[in-house]
């Protein structure tokens, strides 16, 4: 009888346990349907046969302001959405906590850093960001043509909020992109992502 | 049985309020920040040719925290870059275990309230000045619900003595220690992996009842750190179950600290144990 309730209380922590939906290196990329900053509705089936860039995104987080501040996000943006890349910045912080943004102030935002993302996906109720297991702000996803999820991780090699570290740091974002793009497997498939939590709802 | 959450740090918080004179709360953080640095010896003095235990200390006000050496999904670990005279050389940080912090979905680990990083100077035999002093750039980030980017210059001056008692903050290292994870061959840890799951076989000392652990590991990208850790008995040894990360770097050890509630209280044993493909074997040997 000991056992029996044992085994019950084993099966029952097993059950709690949440689904593993991420975004896996390798298996095809989770879908998503949010709206933009313009209230234009995006899904990922609506970009076959392009490379898809997702940058997690808090403006109030150190780390992104790293990355801002000194134009090494901008110039990301620029550099691989000129060569047909779509890349979309995803904001999941819900409401009332940092880094929500409505659609104004999303584009307002961009606009005053000079960034140029293909759009700015309003994720509030972190749905996409729990089906792709997005961690950090910025934390780092390219899918390839097919859909299938090439790299999953950080921007680059240097964990800080330090500007000066951007200069000495191996990028892994535009490393992948340029193997995707050439058609060649992605030499770092993975790294860990840094930087804020993601600011989910509680 | 369940994995456990445990606020704690108010230990240290009330011993360094009696061996400071004042109340442990009263530390300020500078305007805009919520972590105060500062750097303190465990002597008074430095003695040639003995080494010296220095520690960061980080007082944090109510609800803000700092990282430990893997911080989990998010977060950066405290780092210090050091300024000492010629002859004197820093080791690592030693961290003391930590606890958790369940954001959302997310969980991380570090420090609230109080908490001292030893390192260990080594002083050299021949040292002509009277006095030393050691300072240090100590870099870390500190989060409540967001996060930021903390930075401080710390120092310390000591006289040279012939000898180099424990000094006034004594009271302070001591209780550190023993929040520092210690190795103890008394433990036996076998780790195995089957998919996207992974079970560390525990076997206690004897006599040792164990009710409740959680592993840390600082393997990096190996195990999802959101994923509840479930501990089962069999027999003398216990299994804790843990979940991979399915983005994670391939492995052939898993290192970390096992924080252990027992009927004697809590314990923090070092584990690194090689990582075997297979289901996990409980009849695993108590090493000597």
């Amino acid at each position: 009888m000991k056992r029996l309730a044992f085994v019950v209380a084993v099966l029952a922590a097993l059950r709690a346990a949440p689904a593993h939906a991420v975004a896996v290196v390798g298996q095809p990329a989770p879908a998503f349907t949010v709206s933009d900053s313009n209230g234009k509705v995006h899904s990922l089936a609506d970009f076959k046969g392009k490379i898809v860039v997702l940058e997690w995104w808090n403006f109030e987080c150190p780390f992104v302001a790293k990355h801002y501040g000194s134009g090494n996000m901008q110039k990301l943006h620029k550099e691989w959405t000129a060569k047909g890349v779509v890349w979309l910045t995803v904001s999941s912080s819900a409401p009332g906590k940092q880094g929500h943004v409505d659609g104004v102030k999303a584009d307002a935002l961009m606009k005053e850093k000079a960034g140029a993302p293909t759009a700015v996906l309003l994720d509030h109720d972190g749905k996409a960001g729990k089906a792709y297991g997005a961690k950090t702000t910025p934390h780092m996803f390219v899918i390839d043509a097919k859909g299938t999820v090439a790299y999953a991780g950080g921007i680059d090699d240097k964990p800080s909020t330090e500007q000066a570290d951007i200069a000495t740091a191996k990028n892994y974002v535009s490393a992948a992109l340029a193997e995707v793009t050439a058609g060649k497997a992605v030499t770092t498939a993975t790294s860990q992502p840094y930087g804020c939590s993601v600011k989910y709802a509680d | 049985m369940l994995p456990f959450v445990r606020v704690s740090g108010g230990v240290l918080s009330a011993l360094a309020g009696l061996a400071f004179g004042v109340p442990a709360v009263s530390a300020e953080a500078p305007p805009g920040r919520h972590v105060r640095a500062s750097l303190v010896a465990e002597s008074d003095a430095m003695r040639p040719g003995q080494a010296l235990t220095v520690g960061i200390r980080l007082e944090m006000e109510q609800g803000w925290h700092t990282y430990w050496r893997n911080p989990g999904d998010s977060g950066l670990p405290t780092r210090a870059k050091w300024e000492l005279p010629p002859g004197l050389a820093a080791g690592e940080i030693r961290w003391p275990y930590p606890v958790r912090f369940a954001t959302g979905p997310l969980v991380s680990y570090g420090y609230e309230h109080d908490v001292l990083l030893p390192v260990e100077i080594r002083v050299p035999a021949a040292l002509a000045a009277s006095e030393v002093r050691i300072a240090a750039r100590v870099d870390w980030l500190e989060c409540r619900e967001a996060c930021l980017a903390g930075r401080a210059d710390v120092s310390l001056t000591l006289p040279v003595r012939p000898s180099a008692p424990p000094g006034r903050n004594a009271a302070l290292f001591a209780e550190t220690r023993r929040r520092l994870p210690r190795k103890d061959p008394a433990w036996g840890f076998a780790a195995s992996s089957v998919a996207g799951s992974l079970t560390l076989v525990v076997r206690p000392p004897r006599g040792t009842a164990l009710r409740e652990a959680y592993f840390y590991p600082t393997t990096p990208r190996l195990l999802d750190h959101a994923q509840p850790q479930l501990l089962t008995r069999e027999g003398a040894a216990h299994r804790l179950a843990l979940a991979r990360d399915p983005n994670g770097a391939p492995a052939g050890h898993l290192a970390g600290v096992l924080v252990a509630g027992t009927g004697a209280g809590e314990v923090a044993v070092e584990v690194d144990v090689p990582l075997v493909s297979g289901p996990a074997r409980t009849s695993l040997k108590q090493e000597k």
